[in-house]
């Protein structure tokens, strides 16, 4: 990135902005007005019109919830602006009456729905609707009470009318008294638990009134219809041209106010910003011819922008990954946008995460189940961030799929896998055992199976596998971790933090490696490797003390262990989804078919039936659950046991986003 | 009998898995007590900006590293640790 200041004649204001918009090369750093002989800029144009052309425009899309999607065709500038007019005022006036009649038809549906279900109890009473309202010197109280109130009312108000009926829901009551009795009643009457009906002003018998309504709301709803109709129609015919005019106004609305961020004076304007160093000829070349050599475009020297950075302006970064590691920026992108000088981790990512992932779920079936059902979210799913996602995904399950075939797993073992090849015959396990090579005889008993690649379909669940993958687990761990570290030296080195660097991600990098093999050394019996590692350890710790943060390192040292033992969740989570799949398999296969079968060889119909409902349901949960967390927990090893021996401290980057835009619906 | 029963391993090894059981169980149980404020605290913070949703993330999974201990423990009692055999 170089630091650039393009200055010139406010009379090439416009075209310099234009060609700026065009070539989509600079980042503008936003003018702060701290410079007393500059002002903020203002915007130029037809500003104010594009913005309220734009509001307007925004509120019809909103009306036929139109969303922004892939682009089916594009427009030429020509032919939207050329049906701006109609489409903003004539089809835009035409959908926003039609959307407040059809807001006002459902408003009076819901007051009239309202009424119905306020008068339906008030049928049992023998009164027109008309008598419950309007008097003048009589109080009524009509609504429904937990128990008879006759008794009670006319205790306090001698003169009275009571009028009751219950159906099978409530008791109705309304209680005519003199309006001067009114405030003795009430308190009698909340007493017996009344609850209050507001009586609709309405004449005639409550059914009647009731059918009246519901014959008014059918031909509103009627009327609604071809309304909802017109809209979809509306929307059909211009979803396209409303998004391409969208993006036309927005690109225009950018462009008239980008001089809020630049610095002007009465005749000149200054914007500053960064470019890709080697695109600056480019920039130059294109904004000076563009305004006719009366604009002065100059690349700030090494110095000029270091101390333009060290007074606290950020160095945007751009992010360029090759297109398979470019779905995994976004997990980058969830952490933090490395600064600068940092490394972008996306490529790192792209190695490890499907790795562990597939390590995790390591299972044939469920891979290729995931795949598929990813494809076709693939296609429903067309947002940039939705694709990323299901890309990262879909990577990771093929490397379920490996390992998928190295664990022997076809939904879970015990399943399809052994149903095709079968199961090791004694004579096998024996010469097996003779070679070393067998997994067998774990928790669950031997499942010894046979495979194309012979001894390799080991069994996840079985002692031995158990103990190597722990093995290999931590293994991944300390090779993770230490790239972690190296970049976390490079990246200090590169910030010139030579003192960091040796003595603070260094140290870490041998105690972890070392660790790793001094345990490997204790497993494997072989002392001089425990003492090696041992004197390393403490040659690190040293290191630490002496470092930037003294003693206070020291207190680091447990964390540093436990980031190697957190790469056990690797084994761990794996082992919990195939117990899930292994219980299932169990359950449908051995248990249940057999049962339902009277115990007989070959299962019967109804016993295949229970087999597959059962097996559909069990897998269906593992599957998703088999999603879920091979993807969380890689994403924190990341997170926290990668991440943090590299990512600065200092609050992440700023993204490289040149000003301009990328055209989706718009012909260039 | 009982004594029969410990020379050969048997109530030994079930106990073993009762310890094992235990470590994993009670570990869970105290990730589960560390994750629920740091949950709650990050759906908080999401609500109001959704762009904290990743490092929200990180912290919410920050606790579960005391299961894997749970569970390393618990690994090396069934099937590392083999004073029976």
């Amino acid at each position: 990135m170089s630091r650039v200041v393009v200055a010139g004649s406010k009379d090439v204001l416009p075209p310099v902005i234009e060609k700026l918009h065009e070539l989509r090369l600079l980042h503008i750093v936003n003018y702060n007005g701290s410079q007393p002989d500059f002002e903020l800029g203002k915007p130029i144009g037809k500003a104010k019109e594009y913005s309220e052309d734009l509001i307007k425009l925004r509120s019809v899309t909103r009306y036929l919830d139109i969303k922004t999607k892939a682009a089916e065709v594009q427009y030429p500038e020509s032919q939207v602006l050329s049906e701006m007019d109609n489409l903003l005022n004539n089809v835009g006036g035409e959908v926003t009456s039609t959307f407040e009649r059809i807001t006002q038809i459902d408003a009076e549906v819901k007051t009239k729905q309202d009424q119905i279900n306020a008068m339906r109890p008030l049928a049992v009473l023998p009164l027109d609707l008309e008598d419950l309202y309007g008097y003048e010197s009589v109080a009524v109280f009509v609504g429904t009470v937990s128990s008879p109130v006759d008794a009670d009312v006319a205790k306090v108000s001698p003169v009275n009318q009571i009028y009751s009926g219950s159906s099978k829901t409530a008791n109705v009551v309304a209680v005519f008294v003199p309006a001067s009795k009114a405030g003795e009643v009430a308190p009698v009457m909340s007493e017996h638990g009344f609850s209050e009906i507001s009586v609709p002003k309405l004449q005639g018998s409550v059914d009647a009134a009731i059918s009246t309504l519901e014959g008014e709301i059918k031909s509103l709803e009627g009327e609604k219809a071809p309304l909802v109709k017109k809209l979809g129609d509306i929307k059909k015919q211009y979803e396209d041209l409303f998004l391409a005019t969208d993006e036309y106004l927005s690109m225009q609305t950018q462009k008239t106010e980008a001089p809020l961020r630049f610095a002007e004076t009465e005749n000149a304007f200054v914007i500053d910003g960064w470019v890709p160093t080697a695109e600056f000829s480019n920039l130059k070349s294109g904004v000076e011819s563009a305004a006719g050599g009366r604009v002065d475009v100059e690349l700030l020297d090494d110095k000029e922008a270091e101390n333009l950075v060290e007074a606290g302006e950020d160095v945007p970064t751009q992010i360029r990954n090759p297109g398979l590691v470019r779905p995994y920026e976004l997990i980058t992108r969830l952490f933090a946008i490395p600064e600068y000088k940092e490394f972008d981790p996306s490529l790192l990512i792209f190695v490890f995460f499907p790795i562990m992932f597939g390590m995790i779920l390591g299972d044939i079936g469920y891979g290729v189940m995931i795949i598929l059902a990813l494809l076709l979210l693939k296609k429903k799913f067309r947002t940039d961030g939705w694709q990323q996602l299901i890309n990262i995904v879909l990577i990771a399950s093929v490397w379920a799929i490996v390992f998928g075939a190295i664990f022997g797993e076809v939904f879970g073992p015990l399943g399809l896998w052994g149903k095709l090849f079968g199961h090791l015959s004694e004579a096998q396990i024996e010469a097996l055992k003779a070679a070393g090579t067998y997994f067998g005889e774990g928790v669950y008993g031997s499942l010894g199976r046979l495979g194309p690649l012979g001894v390799l379909p080991m069994d996840r669940l079985a002692t031995n596998a158990v103990l190597m993958l722990i093995g290999i687990s931590i293994f991944i761990g300390v090779i993770h971790t230490a790239v972690g570290s190296i970049l976390g030296i490079k990246t200090e080195l590169n910030y010139g933090e030579k003192k960091h660097a040796y003595f603070e991600r260094l140290p870490v990098l041998l105690f972890q490696v070392f660790f790793a093999l001094a345990l490997l050394g204790l497993v494997m019996g072989q002392m001089a490797l425990v003492a090696v590692g041992g004197v390393i350890i403490v040659i690190s710790i040293v290191m630490m003390v002496m470092g930037p943060e003294g003693p206070m390192g020291l207190a680091h040292v447990p964390f540093y262990v436990s980031n190697l033992i957190s790469y056990l969740r690797l084994l761990a989570i794996g082992l919990a989804s195939v117990g899930l799949a292994f219980a299932a398999n169990q359950l449908a296969f051995y248990v249940i078919m057999p049962m339902l079968s009277g115990g007989s060889e070959s299962p019967t119909i109804p016993a295949i039936i229970a087999g597959i409902v059962i097996l559909t349901v069990v897998h269906f949960i593992n599957m998703l659950l088999g999603i879920l967390s091979p993807f969380m927990h890689p994403l924190r090893l990341h997170y926290v046991e990668m991440f943090t021996k590299f990512y600065s401290a200092h609050g992440g980057g700023v993204e490289y986003s040149p000003f301009g835009h990328v055209r989706r619906y718009l012909k260039a | 009998m009982v004594v029969g029963a410990i020379n050969d391993g048997g109530i030994l090894y079930g106990l073993l898995a009762v310890g094992a059981g235990l470590a994993t169980g009670l570990a869970g149980i105290g990730a589960g007590v560390g994750e629920q404020g740091i949950g709650a605290a990050v759906v908080g913070v999401v609500a109001e900006e959704p762009g904290f949703l990743g490092k929200g993330l990180f912290l919410m999974l920050l606790p579960e590293t005391l299961i894997i201990f749970g569970l390393a423990v618990s690994l090396i009692l069934m099937f590392a640790w083999t004073p029976f055999a």
